[in-house]
């Protein structure tokens, strides 16, 4: 990769629930392009740092760079209000685990919502946007459905046309497969996969280590709040040079020829 | 028989100024109610003891207390405090009153039973006060306790009947008037009966209809 | 206020109790009547049951209680007050009942009386050994609120003359010119018992959840 302004820059982000280090020291960047896979056992706050990226949760103490802008805390070092917040927010997309759409709006709806009413594009421009998207995850004919008619499979891939309609400079990906039957998996990473090629930049937290091998430029592994290895998914998959970052594949590979078995 | 509705129909001025009364009563102390019972949720939520305490014990003791008590104390009583009121205020206070709190407990049920992914998510997307409010958590809010607001309109449109010992001109004063007038009693009652039960259609037509509306988003 | 207001007071309350229980003790196996009624589709009844619910789940108790003491005596059956209080506050705790009971049947799983037909139980034997012993269960924090409720709207009896609390406090606050201290007894007297009712069936809802999650 040449070097390059990072998209996102994150600077000794430490965060702690009580006793907890949840967050300990860490610093990473992504390059503009970039898709990073952040990998590691449960518990190792790959969740809460993706959380703290758009401040959904707000770390004790670092700096969160976005394009070279701030996200949390002002350059003068005062605390964004709500208003700030949501301005840099609109930059960012935000695909959920927990799928997350507005069961009160049809799927085009959902898609149009926030660039209609927060960045206050004219309707018909997003309407026309927001149909492409939808092609685009293959769910053109279920615009006018209601969500909850949806499977969890659909309802993902509504959820990252819906974030794409903001047109973010980052996306990030929060264990969007986890809540997902097996069977229906496939098609939302098959989307992700688009996107990585098409030079979108991701951050993706996930489990599935298929993906993460085939669609990501780095992989970042933490455990126990600490950055242990980064590197590209080659070497991280076939030789980790951490002891830590070798258990964590013997036990996943266990796993899957436990389940292959 | 007849000759006695007959009779009701003749009086029917007073009888459409008292349902007239009932209806206009009603839909303001539900309004008033539903904002009163708003905020005040926002305090049995609070997670600050000196503000949730208070609002608990009020919630309580207005769901301890029988109405028709409340309203002769805030009528008869309150004048020996300084308080005076005419019996519409008094009534429009008592109702208003009385069921914000019932208010204020469904409604901190219903936000309690709302999924908080759609909301992150609305956070997430740069949505913040008053917007996040109006086009993300209000919708799904409403839809799910339209039927719960729409029983408590029923209530406030009975009680509102209770009102009448404290002479207020509704449709139970109106009905009781016209059958010490002209002896009909059963024939006077039942027009009442019957348009009681009119007023609990609608609502609960209102309701059907907003139930659709969330069935459809189920 | 003197110590003989306080005793007529509380002299009113007994009749409130009285009317309570009563009223209480008669509407539950009529709410359950009705309700059987229409769980078991009964042909006449089932759509009768179901307009007279309705029309009782609408009518203020004020408005029934009027009805039925001014509107009786011209058929030509003489009620006093107590009478047409306690027959209004039946017939409308009744309908409120019925939902609750209605409500708790229809939760119970078709298989359970299937299993008990398939056994060769009859009708009574059935519902007596199977459906209500698990159906009043379900029905019991909707049947105690509804006792909340009736015992909340018994001062309603004291606009047609029965002299309960509330027309015990109104008459020594229309003597003595001071309307609030007497009032504020009532309430004293009210609060207590309808708390107590609701702390049981508060109780009661914690009870079934506990059962359900050990289940």
């Amino acid at each position: 990769m040449p070097t390059r302004i990072p998209l996102l820059s994150v600077q000794s982000l430490r965060k702690s629930y009580g006793n907890l280090r949840v967050l300990d020291d860490i610093s990473f960047t992504v390059a503009p392009g970039e898709t990073v896979c952040l990998l590691g056992p449960s518990g190792s706050g790959k969740s809460t740092l993706l959380r703290c990226i758009n401040w959904l949760e707000r770390p004790d103490s670092g700096r969160i760079l976005i394009d070279s802008q701030p996200i949390g805390v002002t350059s003068g070092g005062v605390v964004m209000n709500d208003q700030q917040l949501a301005q840099v927010r609109t930059r960012i997309g935000m695909v959920f685990q927990q799928l997350a759409l507005w069961p009160h709006l049809t799927v085009l709806q959902n898609v149009m919502e926030a660039p209609v009413h927060v960045q206050r594009r004219p309707r018909d421009d997003v309407r026309a946007e927001a149909e492409a998207l939808l092609t685009r995850v293959g769910l053109f004919d279920k615009r006018d459905v209601f969500p909850a008619r949806l499977s969890g499979g659909q309802k993902q891939r509504v959820g990252i046309a819906r974030a794409l309609a903001m047109k973010p400079a980052l996306m990030l990906f929060d264990e969007p497969t986890s809540a997902l039957d097996p069977e229906l998996v496939g098609e939302v990473l098959a989307v992700m996969r688009d996107l990585a090629a098409e030079g979108m930049t991701m951050l993706v937290v996930t489990h599935e280590m298929a993906f993460a091998r085939e669609a990501a430029h780095r992989v970042v592994f933490m455990d126990h709040g600490v950055v242990v290895e980064t590197g590209s998914p080659e070497a991280f998959f076939n030789a980790p040079s951490t002891e830590r970052g070798r258990q964590f594949l013997q036990r996943f590979s266990n796993g899957r020829a436990a389940l292959a078995a | 028989m007849m000759r006695d509705f007959a009779t009701v129909w003749s009086e029917r001025g007073l009888l459409f100024s008292g349902l007239g009364n009932t209806v206009l009563l009603s839909v303001l102390a539900g309004v008033a109610a539903l904002l009163l019972g708003a905020l005040l949720s926002m305090l049995l939520m609070s997670p600050k003891r000196m503000l949730l305490l208070p609002a608990k014990a009020l919630v309580d003791l207005a769901r301890c207390t029988p109405f028709l008590l409340f309203a002769y104390i805030v009528y008869y009583g309150l004048p020996s405090l300084g308080l005076q009121f005419d019996a519409w205020s008094a009534g429009l206070f008592a109702l208003t009153a009385y069921h914000a709190a019932y208010m204020a407990e469904i409604l901190r049920a219903a936000w309690a039973a709302q999924p908080r992914a759609p909301i992150e998510a609305g956070v997430a997307f740069g949505y913040s006060g008053l917007g996040l409010f109006r086009r993300i958590v209000l919708p799904p809010l409403a839809l799910s306790s339209a039927p719960v607001l729409g029983n408590q309109l029923i209530q406030i449109i009975k009680d509102s009947a209770f009102l009448t010992i404290i002479t207020l001109p509704e449709l139970t004063h109106a009905v009781s008037s016209i059958q010490s007038r002209h002896f009909i009693p059963f024939a006077a009652f039942l027009t009442a009966v019957l348009l009681y039960w009119a007023l609990c259609l609608v609502v609960e037509a209102g309701v059907a209809a907003v139930g659709r509306l969330a069935e459809a988003r189920r | 206020m003197t110590h003989a207001d306080v005793l007529s007071i509380f002299s009113g309350a007994l009749t409130t109790l009285l009317l309570s229980i009563a009223g209480i003790a008669l509407g539950l196996p009529f709410g359950l009547g009705l309700a059987l009624a229409r769980w078991a589709k009964v042909p006449l009844l089932n759509p009768v049951v179901a307009v007279y619910v309705s029309l009782l789940r609408a009518t203020p108790l004020i408005t029934l209680v009027l009805l039925i003491f001014f509107a009786l005596p011209t058929a030509g059956v003489s009620v006093g007050p107590v009478t047409a209080g306690l027959i209004a506050l039946v017939l409308n705790t009744a309908a409120f009942n019925c939902e609750v009971w209605r409500a708790a049947l229809l939760d119970l799983p078709r298989d359970q009386i299937e299993a008990a037909q398939s056994v060769g139980m009859g009708r009574v034997l059935r519902f007596r050994r199977i459906v209500l012993p698990q159906v009043w269960r379900t029905a019991l924090p909707g049947l105690i609120n509804e006792m909340s409720q009736l015992v909340k709207l018994t001062p309603v009896l004291a606009v047609v003359g029965v002299v309960d609390i509330t027309r015990a406090a109104v008459r020594i606050g229309a003597q003595t010119y001071e309307p609030l201290p007497p009032f504020l007894v009532a309430l004293a007297i009210y609060i207590p018992i309808v708390y107590a009712l609701v702390s049981v069936q508060r109780w009661v809802e914690r009870r079934t959840v506990q059962r359900e999650a050990t289940a």
